[in-house]
């Protein structure tokens, strides 16, 4: 890594090839679907381990909702089209 | 299904009574009808799995299994609707089918591919059921003071049935 201070070319409006803000897929808490069920879903549809997905379903269950997912807007679309494929609920989100 | 799904060598095998045959071939039956109350719009459209409605179904428990995709955003949701809801339907209704097709053994043996339609559909059943009996986070207690005879007892029996059905069946995959 260089420590010489050299002028640094900041992006400007015309050069910034960043994608577009994440996009966010969420999670909502609902009464029907089982616990079990859940953590089953994110272990199959995000390749979670364990842990990670029971931590996802008890933030669901807990707090109401849970960000499962994020980066580019049709990426986000898909991942809510297979989650509601198993009857979770799930919404696509700008993340602000 | 005294004691629900389990785990054999030849794949995830459930045995069923006939009466509990003939209840999960009625519920799947009457699945299929309400995917059919969808509006199917543009056939030629369809076939690009691009459907025309782009509102949410007024049927709570068709609206349950055809949520939004966007909360805040009605534009959105109405997008996101139009290109994914007949994909959806499609597959809720190949979903059933293999239940329907697996139905009748006496012992019902799955492999992975129709071990998840089963937990799919299960999960469908439970979704329209919940959402016509109303089920919330308060618990079951209302419904242990309902009348035994009374339809809506009858129908929180099935779906405290299919609820640890999908149990069992969970706990089969999740054990590999």
């Amino acid at each position: 890594m260089s420590t010489a201070p050299v002028e640094l070319d900041q992006p400007t409006s015309e050069t910034d090839v960043r994608p577009d803000l994440p996009w966010l897929t969420i999670v909502w808490n609902d009464p029907i679907n089982l616990m079990s069920y859940v953590t089953y879903v994110f272990q199959a549809v995000f390749g979670f381990g364990k842990e990670k997905a029971e931590r996802l379903m008890m933030d669901v269950h807990k707090k109401g909702r849970a960000v499962v997912a994020s980066g580019a807007r049709e990426e986000m679309e898909r991942h809510v089209e297979v989650l509601h494929s198993y009857g979770l609920w799930a919404t696509v989100k700008k993340d602000d | 299904m005294a004691s629900g799904f389990k785990r054999t060598r030849h794949g995830i095998a459930l045995r069923l009574e006939p009466v509990e045959t003939a209840v999960v071939e009625n519920l799947v039956d009457q699945l299929k009808q309400m995917l059919e109350e969808l509006p199917k719009g543009d056939p030629g459209l369809a076939e690009l799995g691009i459907s025309e409605s782009t509102e949410a179904p007024r049927d709570a428990a068709l609206a349950r299994l055809f949520p939004d995709g966007y909360r805040e955003d009605g534009e959105a949701a109405g997008e996101f609707r139009r290109y994914t809801e007949a994909s959806l339907r499609d597959g809720k209704e190949r979903d059933a089918a293999v239940v329907l097709a697996s139905l009748g053994a006496d012992e019902i043996v799955l492999d992975a591919e129709q071990a998840q339609s089963w937990l799919r559909s299960l999960n469908d059943l439970r979704l329209a059921l919940g959402t016509r009996l109303e089920i919330s986070e308060d618990g079951y207690e209302r419904f242990e003071e309902l009348d035994w005879n009374s339809p809506e007892y009858a129908m929180f029996v099935t779906y405290d049935w299919l609820t640890q059905m999908q149990d069992s069946l969970v706990g089969c995959m999740l054990s590999r």
